[in-house]
C-alpha cells in the first residue's frame, strides 16, 4: 500500500476526486480526510504498480488542478 | 562591467546593452543601435555627454537620448518591426508522401521505406488539404510540397497545385509554389511540368560529393551526382524560358552535421559552383532522428559558431573577388537591424510563427503548427497536433489553445532573459524546439541552444558593423535587399 | 533514506536514491504557488510529481523519474533543472504582469489577423451555451470591468 497526503492549500479536494474517478478501475483506493490532508491509500497487486498508479494518480490530481486554477478557496 | 548609473536618467532613453570585445552593442527599445566604444558607453551611460558633439548627435540620431526622445517614431519603428503579425498564416507545408529513395543519417521521423505506400496521401485528403489552406487569411499563400521525397507522390503534387490554381481564381490570393526534393526521381517530363506550373524547385546539398553522399545514402547510385546534374538541367531550363539566371535558379538547403563543422570553406565552394546565391548554415535541428543519431550529428554550439565565423568571412571573401552569394541566417538579422523592417522568417520573429504565420498537413490529413511538431508527433509527442483537414474547421486549427500557448509563449516580451537581451527586438523562438530541448514552450534561454546560435550569430554580425570596411559594409547591406521572383507568383 | 546531494544546499534538497526520489523545499515568499505549479507541470511528462506542505511558509516538490532506477547524480541534475525551471517561472510571472498590455495587444492582432472573421457557417456551429466563454485576456470585460479598483484585503501591501 502506498499512502499519498495531498494538502488543501496546494490541491482542490474536486481534482483529487476526479482523478480517482480516472484511476477507478486499475486499484483499488481508500479516501478519507486527516486534518488539512486529503489522503489517499492506492492498494495494487504489485509493489511496482502501486508505484506507478500512486505516481500517475499525483500528476493527474496535480494537473486538473492547476487546470481548476489552485486549490479550493 | 556594472551597469553605471549616476545621471543616467537624466540623458539616457531606454536601452539594453552587451559588451563586444572594445565595444559596446547598444539598442534602444524600437531596435535602434549604435555601437560604441568603451569610454563613449560610459559616457553615454552616465549622462556625461557634451550637448553637440559628435556623439550626442550619433545618439540623437539613434533616438536613444531621453530628452529629445520622439516617441512617434518609436511606435512606428515597433510597429513596422511587426506588420507581420496580423498576416496570418502565409506559409503552408505539406507532406505529400513519407516514402523517400534516400536514407539520410540525420532523417528519422520524416520519411518511410519506399513501398510504403500508405503513407502516401490520398486524392480525398489533398482536395481537403487546398481547401483548408485558401481559407488562410492571408494574402500571400506558399505551398511548400515537403516529403519524405514529393516527387515519389507526384500525382499527389499535381492534383494539389492544379486544385488550388483552380480554387484560387475565386480565393485571390497571391499563389506560389515550392518543392523541396532531393531530384534523384526527376525526369523531363516532370520537369516540364513543374516549369510550366511556375513551381519553384529546391533541394538539399550538404556539402561536397564525398560528405554529400556519405550523409544521404541513395541505393546504387550516387545522390551527389544525381542532385547536381539536375540542379544544372534545371537552370540551364529558367535560362533558355529567358529568365535572369541571378534570381531564378536552384536553391539549397545545407544541414549542418559534425562532419560538416570543419569543411566549411568546402561547402561554400561548392554552393558556388553550383550556382546557388544563398547559404543558409543551419545547426542541424533536434527533431525527427533518435538518441543514436543525435550522438553522431550534434554537436556544442560553440563548435557551430566557430564554424559559422569561418564560413561568413569565407563567403564575405568571396563576394570581395566578386562572387553574389550571402548567407540566409546574416540575411535575416541584417535586414532586421539595418533597414527595420522584418522578413518574416517564421522561426525567428516575436511572436513566432507557428499556427499564425505557418502550418503543416501531414499525409494523413493531420495539421500541426509546423513541421517541427510534426516530426515530433511522428516520433510519438503529438503536442503540436492541431486538428484534421477532413474534420476541422480553419477556426478550429487557428485558433486552437496550443497555438494560443505558443503564440504567447514565444513572444519575447514575456520571456526572461530575452527582455533584457540587447538583441531581443531582432530575435525570436521557437516552442516546438524548446519543448523538444528543455521540456516547456516557454523554454529556458540560458541553457537553449538555438537562443545560443542567434545571440552567437547577432554578436558576428555586429562586430562586423563596428569593424568592417566600407566595401565590407556594402556587401552585408546588399544581402538585405530582398529581390522578389515575381515569376513563380501564380498568374 | 533521506540524503544530501553534492552542490546542493541539504536545507532545500534531500533525496532518496534507494527510492529514485528527489525533493526541492521552496520558500513560498520567494516563489509564489502559481510559479510552483508551473515548473512542477512542466515535469509531469517525465517524473511523479508530488508538492507537501511541511510548513505553512513551504512547499516541498518531490519528483520520481517515471523510469526507476535513477542514480544520485540524474537526481541532482533533475531538481537542478528543477530549480531552474523554477526560478524562469517565477521571474516570467512577474514580466508578464508588467508587459500584460503589449503581450495582450500583440496576442489580440496576431489572432484577430489570422483567424478574420467568422462566416455564417462558424456562427451556426457556434454554441450559445450557458458556459461563460473563455476569455483569459479580459477583452469581453467593459473598462469600469476590468479596471475598477478593488476593494483591498488585509493581506494585499499598501503602497
Amino acid at each position: 500500500m502506498i499512502e499519498l497526503r495531498f494538502h488543501r492549500d496546494l490541491y482542490a479536494g474536486t481534482a483529487i476526486d476526479s482523478a480517482l474517478g480516472r484511476f477507478a478501475g486499475v486499484a483499488r483506493f481508500v479516501r478519507r480526510e486527516d486534518g488539512a490532508d486529503f489522503v489517499v491509500e492506492v492498494h495494487a497487486q504489485s509493489p511496482g504498480r502501486e508505484r506507478t498508479v500512486a505516481g500517475e494518480l499525483a500528476n493527474f490530481a496535480l494537473g486538473l488542478t492547476v487546470e481548476a486554477g489552485g486549490p479550493d478557496r | 562591467m556594472k551597469l553605471p548609473v549616476s545621471d543616467s536618467r537624466s540623458y539616457a532613453a531606454f536601452f539594453r546593452f552587451r559588451e563586444l570585445g572594445e565595444h559596446v552593442v547598444v539598442t534602444s527599445l524600437e531596435g535602434e543601435w549604435v555601437v560604441l566604444r568603451r569610454d563613449e558607453f560610459s559616457a553615454f551611460a552616465n549622462g556625461k555627454v557634451e550637448p553637440g558633439s559628435d556623439l550626442d548627435v550619433r545618439l540623437q540620431a539613434r533616438n536613444l537620448v531621453r530628452e529629445h526622445f520622439d516617441v512617434r517614431r518609436a511606435a512606428e519603428t515597433m510597429a513596422r518591426r511587426r506588420r507581420f503579425v496580423h498576416g496570418g498564416p502565409n506559409l503552408h507545408l505539406v507532406v505529400v508522401t513519407l516514402r523517400c529513395n534516400e536514407t539520410c543519417v540525420y532523417c528519422h521521423a520524416s520519411r518511410a521505406d519506399l513501398d510504403a505506400v500508405h503513407t502516401d496521401m490520398t486524392p480525398e485528403i489533398a482536395d481537403a488539404t487546398v481547401d483548408m489552406i485558401l481559407r488562410t487569411t492571408s494574402p500571400h499563400v506558399t505551398i511548400e510540397f515537403q516529403g519524405g521525397e514529393p516527387l515519389v507522390a507526384f500525382p499527389i503534387v499535381e492534383r494539389i497545385v492544379e486544385r488550388a490554381v483552380e480554387k484560387n481564381r475565386s480565393a485571390g490570393k497571391q499563389l506560389e509554389f515550392t518543392m523541396v526534393s532531393n531530384l534523384a526521381l526527376m525526369d523531363e517530363d516532370k520537369l516540364r511540368w513543374l516549369l510550366g506550373h511556375r513551381v519553384q524547385i529546391c533541394t538539399s546539398i550538404d556539402g561536397a560529393k564525398s560528405l554529400h553522399d556519405k550523409q544521404r545514402v541513395l541505393p546504387m547510385a550516387s545522390s551527389w551526382d544525381t542532385a547536381t546534374k539536375w540542379i544544372a538541367r534545371i537552370n540551364a531550363a529558367y535560362a533558355e524560358a529567358g529568365l535572369d539566371p541571378t534570381l531564378y535558379h536552384v536553391e539549397a538547403l545545407l544541414t549542418t552535421t559534425r562532419e560538416t563543422l570543419s569543411r566549411w570553406r568546402e561547402v561554400v565552394d561548392t554552393y558556388v559552383e553550383l550556382g546557388c546565391r544563398a547559404l543558409f548554415l543551419r545547426p542541424v535541428d533536434p527533431f525527427g532522428f533518435a538518441e543514436k543519431t543525435r550522438r553522431v550529428v550534434e554537436y556544442p554550439r560553440a563548435e557551430y559558431l566557430a564554424f559559422y565565423r569561418h564560413a561568413l568571412d569565407y563567403i564575405i571573401e568571396k563576394n570581395r573577388a566578386g562572387v553574389e552569394i550571402l548567407e540566409r541566417y546574416a540575411a535575416i538579422f541584417l535586414t532586421k537591424i539595418l533597414t527595420g523592417d522584418d522578413p518574416n522568417f517564421l522561426d525567428i520573429r516575436s511572436p513566432g510563427g507557428a499556427g499564425i504565420g505557418q502550418l503543416a498537413y501531414n499525409f494523413d490529413g493531420k495539421v500541426f503548427s509546423s513541421d517541427e511538431g510534426r516530426m515530433l508527433a511522428a516520433a510519438g509527442d503529438p503536442t503540436f497536433l492541431l486538428g484534421d483537414v477532413r474534420s476541422s474547421s480553419y477556426r478550429e486549427i487557428v485558433g486552437h489553445p496550443t497555438i494560443r500557448a505558443m503564440a504567447i509563449a514565444s513572444n519575447l516580451d514575456g520571456q526572461p532573459d530575452c527582455i533584457d537581451c540587447t538583441y531581443v527586438p531582432y530575435c525570436g523562438t521557437q516552442p516546438e524546439h524548446n519543448h523538444k530541448t528543455l521540456g516547456t514552450m516557454m523554454g529556458r534561454m540560458r541553457e537553449s541552444s538555438m537562443c545560443a546560435v542567434h545571440k552567437g550569430i547577432q554578436d558576428i554580425l555586429f562586430e562586423k558593423l563596428a569593424t568592417a570596411d566600407n566595401e565590407t559594409l556594402e556587401i552585408l547591406r546588399r544581402w538585405t535587399t530582398i529581390r522578389p521572383r515575381e515569376h513563380f507568383l501564380q498568374p | 533514506m533521506s540524503e544530501s546531494l553534492f552542490g546542493m544546499p541539504p536545507a532545500n534538497v534531500d533525496a532518496d536514491i534507494a527510492e529514485g526520489r528527489v525533493a526541492l523545499t521552496v520558500d513560498t515568499s520567494l516563489h509564489s504557488l502559481d510559479a510552483i505549479y508551473a515548473a512542477a507541470y512542466a515535469f509531469i511528462g517525465r517524473c511523479y510529481v508530488l508538492l507537501e506542505r511541511p510548513a505553512p511558509e513551504r512547499v516541498r516538490v518531490v519528483l520520481a523519474p517515471k523510469p526507476s532506477g535513477a542514480d544520485g547524480d540524474a537526481l541532482r541534475a533533475l531538481i537542478g533543472e528543477f530549480a531552474n525551471e523554477l526560478l524562469s517561472a517565477t521571474w516570467r510571472r512577474e514580466i508578464t504582469r508588467s508587459n500584460r498590455a503589449l503581450i495582450e495587444a500583440v496576442t489580440m492582432q496576431a489572432f484577430a489577423g489570422a483567424l478574420g472573421s467568422p462566416s455564417l457557417d462558424d456562427l451556426e456551429a457556434f454554441q450559445f451555451g450557458d458556459e461563460p466563454f473563455e476569455d483569459p485576456l479580459g477583452i469581453a470585460q467593459s473598462w469600469e470591468e476590468k479596471y475598477r479598483k478593488k476593494p483591498r484585503t488585509p493581506e494585499e501591501p499598501t503602497e
